[in-house]
């Protein structure tokens, strides 16, 4: 029989005053579940932000399908760089020892501003 | 708008009771479910059919097929709950609610304690019968989804199953051209659905005894993961018997993956060449947990991810990333893929690294193979199946290397070709990437008989064009190479002094002399340095390997400190002067 997994994981956006800045965060396992959740959080932006800053403070575990969320909105961010070659960026922001670990491990400080 | 009928099949013997029963039901027609939509609002027709017993009613269930079954008054009074039994059990997995009627004063558990659903009281509310039967027909139809679902849902999922086992298949047959059961220096453990996890295990042997081996790790699983081991290894396979090196494969691989994945899927990868008559490995950990060093000494040096994992971005920097490690006798290597770390204990723990680290240091290294694998599946309670390990006994490949190298056939219509030559000029824009080695191969192959000389030229030209850029045009210094920071280092400036050459060359050249004393390959290798440096003091455990090397397997090598060529000779002869049986013999200079 099928059964549906309900995840407590949950994706939260805050857009910054001038609608500059997007915050994003993940609250519990940052995986898979999330997939759809994520992108609906950055995509529906207009204008698109000049910053994406990625808040794992409550993130409790990240797994590969989640690096590969992350490198869907790298490549988000650089699709939005119109405005005379400004860098747009992405940062991830207060990851627990764990997520840190797979941050480096996948070396994700070579293309995110990661602190 | 009708759709096919609501079916009802009455057990009643009494005529009469047969007759009201049958007129009752038919007058709730049609079923529909008011302030709905969607396929369950239609209006439904009502079908009834009548028969005078249990065992009449099991015969003709099957052409009834029936929604419902309902127990008329004479049978409804006692219903057998054997009989009730045998007609749910004639509709398999559908379920068929079974209604009796009972008259006002009986008590419903009559009824339901038989195994009917429900009952329908007499004298009979019209109305009330209706609602029943409207709810009756709703729930039947909710059933009906169910099952067409899951009946979709399974046959879905063993389409999925027969194409991953196909897919299983082409991964197990691709794995045959690796060189993983050539050697027993080299031990592995995989699940049988490994690649279905994205794991992929290659290793084949590189011209001039070299071990080149991939352990690959893609994100997500089932056949989006495993579809990127196909170009993977069949580039893998088809480079490295070429003789390219590390950097060129890792560049390769990368720049395909990148180009055919999609954007949030990549390979975690360990990608490393041991090259046994050096004593040196040299690794690329882009993604995957450390690779584990275990020293003959008993120290454990961990070689970690360095890179961005293969596919992410277009090109690869490989000047930081690629190790060198020195090897000494009785090394071990332990490679493998985060299943391990991420095997988990009965309450939910992780196994680990440090768990790992602690198994492996408690083992005799003939048994940590099989105590790292029992000890997480002891851990697991059997439950791990997505973990790939690999080790290599560093030692054995050294010693096995004579059984490889099997020397290409000749090409068609040889015959003695006489004397030939042929050189390139590498410049330094072509320096600063370019490896001149599988060009070479390329070009010697038209020869013949070329084909058993493929070996020791790979060594040969390797360690001369080598010896040109480190220490003719960069001028690096070996002694560097004596402590294995300086190893380290070495290579490091190797790299970065290479990539930002500006000017220099480097001029190859290849002659063959069929006849008279200097019969054989001549192999020159020139540059516009300014002369390779005179050899300071003994060669030590990290260095000189590479001249010591030359003079055992050439005829002769011609080098003047100073000068900036180097010239070796060949000896067409190779079977019987096999490199590695002339190994140890004196120099012969």
């Amino acid at each position: 029989m099928l059964m549906f997994e309900q995840t407590a994981s949950r994706v939260s956006t805050q857009l910054s005053d001038g609608g500059e800045a997007l915050t994003i965060r993940i609250d519990g396992n940052f995986d898979f579940n999330l997939h759809s959740e994520f992108q609906r959080a950055y995509r529906d932006c207009n204008p698109a932000p000049k910053s994406y800053s990625v808040d794992l403070s409550d993130t409790r575990y990240l797994d590969s399908a989640a690096l590969g969320m992350l490198l869907l909105l790298r490549d988000h961010s650089l699709e939005g760089q119109d405005d005379g070659g400004q860098r747009h960026t992405v940062e991830l922001v207060n990851a627990n020892d764990h997520v840190a670990k797979v941050l480096a491990v996948s070396n994700f400080d070579k293309i995110f501003t990661i602190r | 708008m009708v759709s096919s009928p609501f079916n009802i099949l009455v057990i009643e013997p009494g005529d009469a009771d047969a007759r009201e029963l049958s007129s009752l039901l038919d007058s709730c027609a049609p079923l529909d479910a008011r302030g709905e939509s969607g396929p369950e609002s239609r209006a439904m027709d009502v079908a009834v059919r009548v028969v005078g017993s249990v065992p009449a009613a099991l015969a003709a269930f099957d052409c009834i097929r029936p929604h419902l079954l309902v127990f008329g008054p004479h049978a409804g009074a006692a219903p057998e709950p054997r009989s009730v039994h045998q007609l749910r059990a004639r509709a398999g997995m559908e379920p068929v609610p079974v209604l009796a009627v009972l008259d006002e004063h009986a008590l419903p558990a009559d009824g339901v304690g038989a195994g009917c659903d429900d009952v329908l009281r007499r004298p009979y509310n019209r109305h009330l019968v209706r609602l029943k039967l409207v709810a009756l027909r709703r729930y039947c139809q909710f059933n009906r989804n169910l099952i067409a679902q899951c009946n979709r849902m399974r046959r879905s999922q063993s389409d999925l199953l027969k194409e991953q086992a196909g897919a299983q298949e082409i991964f197990r047959n691709m794995g045959r051209e690796s060189c993983l059961e050539q050697t027993d220096a080299i031990r592995y453990h995989l699940s049988p659905r490994a690649v279905l996890n994205g794991d992929v295990l290659a290793a084949a042997w590189a011209p001039g005894g070299k071990l080149m081996l991939l352990l690959g790790d893609f994100t997500g699983h089932g056949l989006a993961a495993a579809v990127g081991a196909v170009p993977l290894t069949s580039i893998f396979y088809s480079m490295v018997p070429k003789g390219f090196t590390l950097s060129q494969i890792a560049r390769e691989l990368n720049l395909k993956l990148h180009l055919v994945l999609p954007r949030s899927m990549f390979c975690c990868a360990v990608l490393l060449e041991l090259d046994p008559r050096k004593q040196h490995l040299r690794v690329l950990n882009a993604g995957m947990p450390s690779a584990c060093l275990c020293r003959a000494g008993g120290g454990i040096q961990m070689l970690e991810s360095r890179h961005l994992p293969l596919g992410v971005v277009r090109w690869l920097n490989l000047e930081e990333a690629v190790q060198y490690v020195p090897l000494e006798p009785g090394d071990w290597l332990y490679l493998w893929s985060d299943g391990i770390h991420e095997a988990r204990g009965p309450s939910g723990e992780l196994f680990g690294e440090e768990r790992l680290l602690a198994t492996i240091r408690n083992a005799f290294p003939a048994a940590r193979f099989e105590r790292i694998l029992a000890e997480i599946s002891r851990f697991s309670v059997g439950q791990q199946d997505d973990l790939s390990l690999v080790e290599l006994s560093l030692d054995q490949i050294t010693a096995e290397t004579v059984e490889i190298g099997e020397p290409l056939p000749d090409p068609p219509g040889t015959g003695h070709f006489g004397d030939w030559s042929f050189g390139v000029t590498l410049a330094a824009e072509d320096l600063r990437q370019m490896d001149p080695v599988p060009l070479m191969h390329r070009v010697l192959a038209q020869f013949p008989e070329s084909g058993r000389l493929r070996d020791t030229l790979s060594i040969v030209l390797g360690e001369l064009f080598n010896n040109a850029i480190e220490h003719g045009l960069l001028q690096l210094d070996s002694s560097l190479k004596r402590s294995e920071h300086g190893f380290g280092e070495y290579y490091r400036r190797l790299e970065s002094g290479r990539r930002q050459l500006q000017d220099g060359w480097i001029r190859i050249r290849l002659s063959s002399c069929r006849a008279g004393g200097d019969c054989g390959l001549l192999v020159s290798v020139s540059d516009s340095g300014p002369g390779l440096p005179a050899r300071t003091g003994a060669a030590n455990a990290y260095s000189g390997r590479g001249l010591a090397l030359l003079q055992s397997i050439c005829r002769r090598v011609e080098w003047q400190p100073g000068a900036s060529e180097v010239r070796a000779l060949l000896s067409w002869e190779q079977e019987e002067n096999s490199p590695w049986e002339r190994e140890g013999a004196p120099a012969k200079v």
